[in-house]
């Protein structure tokens, strides 16, 4: 295997054959034309990845193979990108890396980590392929810890490094099983709740704090809860009857960072459930001698939907009526 | 030179005093001497920690206050008790050592903060470490309470070093500002283990609810 960088000019001799021997060049099974040679060597110019392939060169009456390569062509790492984080504090931490862009050849990547003055392993994880972890020894370091990545291929090195506090790198994976549901016969309210993420081990010692945001899908206005402890919560500004988009992240209550948001959730409140309009008109009849002083409006759309006849209607027309407003205030 | 001994002998001194001028030492402390409000005490002070650090960390100029900043832990520094503890071990700690770790290093983190105060340029640096050593007070003596409150006996207060021979020597002053670099790490790093380790505490007991009238206390 011969690896080349792209954009440089590659010469490839025919073996031991002298400059001036008739030859042939293949490629990946293709002649190649003779106004790339310079006698028998093969030239090419400026290479770039399509030239990447199996090379042979025949002498030319015989056709006996005088020599052969397989030519990559790629580039030198850049510097990689490392990424060190804590999601199971305090037992240990991972860090995972890449490269921002592609070298099109093999490379391979070193890890070292160093506590003050010890050496620490990384033990690679078998899948992703690009992380390894580590556990902690001691809890509680005024010593940072600096980790080096260095990355080699057959054309350059490079390599980067991150120091950090022992605290600085803890960020939860985001909370589990966020479910949302409305609570009956309460049109305002919704009931969330969610479960510390499995991969934090001992929340008894280490306890979590959570950030819960909520919205309306049809506003883009989000509102947010911040909760030191338990992992439920009870909604009770909800618009009625409108559906909402829920979300919940976790941080360690004292140290490290917020987590991702977790799978959003939808869930409406509830609402009452509509009655059948022969019933309706029956019961306004018999009832209107003691309520006619506070008949709702007919005209008014949102009580003839289905409220409940009475003075309750009027509670609800009223609510409703309220709810209404609060949206025509907003899209003004 | 021997700037330690100096420290130490100094700290010995400042120790013994039986009054302490930024304590109303004959305080009775209301409902509510519970391991929550040692908790919140300590997130307070890291707060504050965190401002004072940064002002003293500029004083002492580069590169001191670079973030960056990374240097070995030299042997001298261990002097200042570590929060570094092997994590079986913290787990397995009672209630009365996990305390007492607490109360004891407290008390020494104070009285080096308290060496430093008498020896820093700036005004504004003598008013926030003043008021920080005031607040670490508090917290010693919170972390007291406590301990009384579930009837584990009070760690005796740091021993006094004996006062070094001869003619004290002039101390390097590298070497002296690594000392108040470490000093003011190894806070830090207290304070934050013990927002855990009263966390581990609020778990395991319940809050106690105590009436206690403290006497003027040598340390």
């Amino acid at each position: 295997v011969q690896y080349e960088r792209v954009g440089a000019d590659v010469t490839m001799k025919c073996g031991s054959m002298d400059w001036d021997a008739a030859v042939t060049w293949t490629v990946n099974g293709t002649d190649i034309d003779e106004s790339r040679l310079n006698g028998s060597y093969l030239i090419l110019k400026n290479v770039d990845l399509s030239q990447s392939g199996q090379y042979f060169c025949y002498e030319g009456s015989s056709w006996h193979l005088k020599y052969q390569t397989y030519l990559r062509v790629g580039t030198p790492p850049k510097e990689p990108v490392l990424m060190c984080r804590s999601n199971n504090y305090p037992k240990g931490f991972y860090c995972s890396w890449h490269l921002p862009t592609p070298t099109y050849i093999p490379n391979t990547f070193n890890i070292s980590v160093i506590h003050g003055t010890k050496d620490m392993v990384c033990e690679k994880d078998a899948v992703p392929k690009n992380r390894c972890h580590i556990r902690y020894l001691q809890l509680f370091s005024t010593v940072k810890y600096k980790v080096t990545l260095t990355v080699t291929n057959a054309l350059g090195k490079n390599f980067t490094t991150l120091t950090f506090d022992e605290f600085a790198i803890v960020k939860p994976d985001p909370p589990e099983s966020v479910v949302a549901k409305p609570v009956p016969n309460n049109p305002r309210r919704l009931e969330v709740s969610w479960q510390n993420p499995s991969s934090w081990p001992d929340p008894e010692s280490f306890p979590l704090k959570f950030f819960l945001r909520y919205r309306p899908l049809i506003l883009d206005q989000w509102q947010h809860v911040e909760l030191s402890d338990g992992t439920s919560h009870t909604i009770t500004d909800a618009y009625a009857g409108k559906e909402y988009i829920i979300q919940v992240a976790a941080k360690d209550s004292d140290i490290g960072t917020w987590s991702d948001w977790s799978v959003a959730v939808h869930a409406t409140p509830w609402t009452e459930e509509p009655k059948h309009l022969t019933t309706e008109a029956q019961i306004t009849e018999t009832t209107s001698a003691s309520t006619s002083s506070f008949m709702a409006p007919p005209t008014t759309k949102i009580c003839d939907k289905g409220a409940v006849v009475g003075s309750g209607a009027v509670a609800v027309c009223w609510t409703a009526g309220l709810v209404v407003a609060a949206y025509s205030v907003l899209f003004i | 030179g021997d700037s330690w001994g100096i420290f130490t002998f100094l700290c010995a001194a400042l120790c013994n005093l039986p009054a302490l001028p930024a304590l109303n030492c004959s305080e009775e402390l209301g409902a509510g001497q519970s391991i929550q409000q040692t908790y919140d005490l300590t997130r307070y002070l890291e707060h504050q920690l965190r401002t004072l650090a940064g002002t003293y960390l500029n004083y002492l100029g580069p590169p001191f206050n670079e973030p960056d900043f990374n240097p070995p832990r030299l042997a001298r520094a261990e002097r200042v008790p570590s929060a570094t503890v092997d994590l079986d071990l913290w787990r397995g700690l009672t209630d009365n050592a996990r305390l007492a770790a607490n109360y004891r290093a407290y008390s020494r983190l104070l009285c080096y903060l308290r060496v430093l105060d008498g020896q820093v340029g700036t005004a504004e640096l003598r008013h926030r470490l003043a008021h920080f050593c005031a607040s670490l007070q508090g917290l010693v003596l919170s972390i007291g309470g406590v301990m009384s409150s579930l009837g584990y006996p009070l760690p005796a207060g740091p021993a006094a070093p004996p006062a070094p021979p001869g003619a004290p020597a002039a101390p390097n002053d590298f070497l002296k500002k690594m000392d108040d670099f470490w000093l003011l790490k190894e806070l830090q790093t207290w304070l934050w283990r013990s927002a855990k380790d009263f966390n581990r505490l609020k778990k395991k007991v319940p809050p106690a609810v105590v009436t206690l009238r403290l006497e003027a206390r040598g340390f």
